[in-house]
């Protein structure tokens, strides 16, 4: 039995040790087989591999092919804001600017009140020692539709409410013509086109003070046609008839309906990459009735106003800026001036010019000018009834100025001038004036 | 016979009436610069800012305004960039085809994924565009999309030569998706830099590295004392790679911050030209991405 054990024994360690290398090379073959499915499936991946391949390739072939009008992209919806930016469409642009300035002068208010241009205009500057409240300008601005754009300017003073500005411009007239239409700034000089928050100085340059008054032109209602040809040289044609409101050069009832005319050109060239010059003359006429001229008196005239402008702008880089500017008028008047009380009338004949200049120089936040005004430059004639009229030598003025500009939308400027336009007073004003500019929402964008 | 000849050849050539192309005004250089990679010589391109100006402090000249008289085509980076010039060029231009709603005023932001776009705002954050960030043209791949939209702008202003823009805008991405695998190969993954002005977002987007300062308090503010201190504390905590500037803004002042800190300065072009090398919109990112390294 034991033997039987034993030997069964032995038979299963002999079938193990026999079967060892049998089953060892099973399993060799096994893993060859295992080797050769693998080698196999390898290759079918790499060929799948290659097919997708193509596949990509092809698909990236159509793809490009088909780019520029499958590709694209859907723009995005649109956005809150137009061209003009900023705003949900419904509502115009609006921005207020807030004027205020601190003024100091040798002179009395009262005296102030006084303080004229003999031979030019009785009207005295607004301005009082002290605190002064220019102006908050509220300006609105949008497209009406897609024929016009609007723009309104109302500026509030201690005088009240005003419509400054209120007009549409043509946008979809034939190429190079518009028209603006409303109550608005004449174009024919620079300083009446430029709202006054934009005037390099505190106050306006003194010829226009002498011919049109402490704001210029001002807004005139009327109508204004413009053209831009293309020529090499940016060059601008430009008409306008007005109401001629305006109560020195002209006066709301010289004459029944529109009765003040101006044309102009305005060309300019790119002196180098960083400047430019920009020039023109102009002419603005039509008929005066006003008792702003002579003291006592009413003027009632033809008169004519031609200005010549020039502008050369250095820009270097955004940090740095160089400004000279310049304009020469002249003014033609031949009418009558009739004395208030007296009743007598007598011939007025005046052909007198004025000529300023000025400079400022901004680099990073802060700023310097200079500006020299004088009436009476090359022609004073002022012949009341044939006789020259004399009113104490040549009316001039000399100014300086330094401003700080935090950001785009303040301004702070210190302005001095030495003023000895009040010839027949014999005295000067020394005028020391703290001015204080912001702007707050969307303003339209100031042009050259 | 040869002489002839040359002078036949020279006599086409030079009475061939000049080509009536589109006429394609626009504002940046890298603008100017996609629209001639599409258009080719079938576009005129005038670009109205120099690349070594301030693209935010731009001033509307009366030559400008005479260039988009002259246009069919006006094209803008949008994003209100150009705000304070744009529309009183168009409006004063008198040329009807490039009023907003036109096919010939185009907005190159609508084709792109805007970053930064700000929930709230006011001025008392400096000067923010309320849009987001304008500075997408460092993004190749949103330039890529406004190339399509242009293609397709070109293609419907003048279809006669629709092919010659598809293939042009083909072409063209093609060139940058295979500049895209080695400008991705450059390791920015990561890196840090403080920039002076809120430039370089996309980029930073785009290649996967971090602003973590800017010189600038607010977009559009000069640096203040005050701030400079606190962006030096902040570098010698954060130990940057380097400082971002452009030539236009704000190099003497990122040269000063790193005579402080010890931080490099990086000058990267702010566009298309303005620097050495950087001819065209391919060579710019190039040029971008090899200064960074």
């Amino acid at each position: 039995m034991k033997s039987i054990v034993t030997s069964s024994g032995m038979f299963t360690l002999m079938l193990v040790f026999c079967a060892a290398p049998v089953f060892a090379a099973d399993v060799d073959e096994r893993l060859n087989q295992l080797e050769d499915s693998v080698k196999k499936q390898e290759v079918t991946i790499q060929q799948q591999q290659e097919t997708i391949n193509n596949l990509k390739a092809d698909l990236e072939k159509q793809k490009a092919q088909t780019a520029p009008q499958e590709a694209t992209p859907a723009p995005q919806a649109p956005k809150a804001s137009g061209l003009f930016g900023g705003s949900i469409f419904t509502n115009p642009s609006i921005s207020m600017v807030l004027d205020t300035f601190y003024y100091r002068s040798n002179l009395t208010n009262d005296e102030l009140a006084n303080w004229t241009i003999p031979g030019f205009t009785t009207q005295g500057p607004d301005q009082r020692n002290g605190f002064n409240l220019d102006s908050v300008e509220l300006f609105f601005f949008s497209p009406v539709d897609p024929y016009f754009d609007m723009y309104v300017n109302i500026p509030v003073t201690d005088n009240g409410v005003s419509i400054e500005e209120a007009y549409v411009v043509t946008t979809d007239l034939p190429e190079g013509w518009q028209i603006k239409g409303g109550r608005f700034k004449s174009n024919f000089s620079r300083l009446d086109a430029q709202h006054p928050h934009a005037w390099d100085f505190w106050d306006i340059a003194l010829p226009y003070r002498a011919f049109l008054g402490n704001e210029g032109l001002g807004g005139e209602n009327g109508v204004q046609l413009t053209y831009l040809p293309v020529l090499p040289v940016y060059t601008q044609l430009g008409a306008e008839v007005l109401q001629g409101e305006n109560d020195l050069l002209f006066g709301p009832d010289a004459a029944q309906g529109p009765h003040a005319y101006s044309f102009f050109v305005k060309c300019s060239v790119d002196t180098s990459d960083y400047s430019t010059f920009y020039f023109g003359p102009s002419v603005l006429f039509g008929e005066t009735n006003n008792q702003n001229i002579l003291p006592g008196s009413v003027v009632a005239a033809d008169s004519a106003l031609y200005v010549f402008e020039a502008v050369w702008k250095w820009k270097p880089s955004s940090r740095e800026a160089l400004t000279i500017q310049s304009e020469y008028l002249f003014l033609l008047q031949e009418g009558t001036s009739t004395g208030l009380t007296s009743g007598i009338s007598e011939s007025l004949r005046r052909r007198q010019d004025g000529f300023y200049v000025q400079g400022v120089y901004r680099k990073n936040r802060w700023g310097v000018g200079a500006r020299y005004d004088v009436l009476d430059l090359f022609q004073d004639t002022f012949k009341l009834g044939g006789v020259q009229q004399n009113f104490g030598g040549k009316p001039h003025r000399e100014t300086a100025s330094l401003e700080y500009n935090p950001s785009e939308f303040t301004r702070v400027r210190l302005q001095l001038s030495h003023d000895q336009s009040d010839t027949t007073s014999g005295r000067t004003n020394d005028e020391a004036i703290l001015q204080f500019n912001f702007s707050i929402g969307a303003h339209p964008a100031h042009s050259f | 016979m040869r002489r002839l000849l040359l002078s036949v050849s020279l006599f086409i050539t030079l009475s061939t009436p000049a080509f009536a192309g589109v006429n394609v005004v626009a504002t940046l250089p890298w603008i100017g610069s996609l629209a001639h990679e599409i258009g080719k010589d079938k576009v005129n391109v005038t670009v109205l800012v120099k690349s070594s100006q301030d693209a935010h402090t731009i001033e509307a000249k009366p030559s400008m305004i005479l260039a988009a008289r002259k246009a069919d085509i006006i094209m803008y980076d949008g994003l209100d960039l150009e705000i304070g010039y744009l529309p009183l060029i168009i409006e004063s231009s008198k040329n009807p085809k490039l009023m907003p709603g036109k096919i010939g005023n185009f907005d190159c932001s609508q084709f792109i994924t805007v970053l930064e776009k700000p929930a709230t705002f006011d001025r008392s954050m400096g000067d923010v565009h309320p849009l987001g960030n304008p500075h997408y043209h460092y993004s190749p791949s949103r330039v890529l999309r406004v190339a399509e939209g242009m293609a397709r702008l070109f293609t419907d202003a003048d279809k006669v030569n629709a092919d010659f823009y598809r293939a042009n805008y083909k072409a063209f991405a093609d060139r940058v998706k295979a500049k895209e695998t080695e400008w991705r190969a450059v390791p920015l993954n990561g890196k840090k830099y403080v920039a002076y002005h809120k430039y370089f977002e996309y980029l930073a987007n785009e290649f996967g590295f971090r602003l973590i300062g800017y010189m600038e308090p607010k977009p559009g503010i000069p640096p203040s004392a005050a701030h400079i201190e606190e962006l030096v504390r902040l570098m010698k905590e954060e130990k940057p790679d380097a400082i971002l500037v452009t030539p236009a803004i704000g190099k003497e002042e990122a040269e000063a911050l790193s005579s402080k800190t010890g931080v490099k300065v990086i000058v990267l072009p702010n566009d298309v030209g303005s620097l050495e090398g950087t001819d065209d919109l391919i060579s710019f990112w190039d040029k971008v991405v090899s200064l960074l390294k």
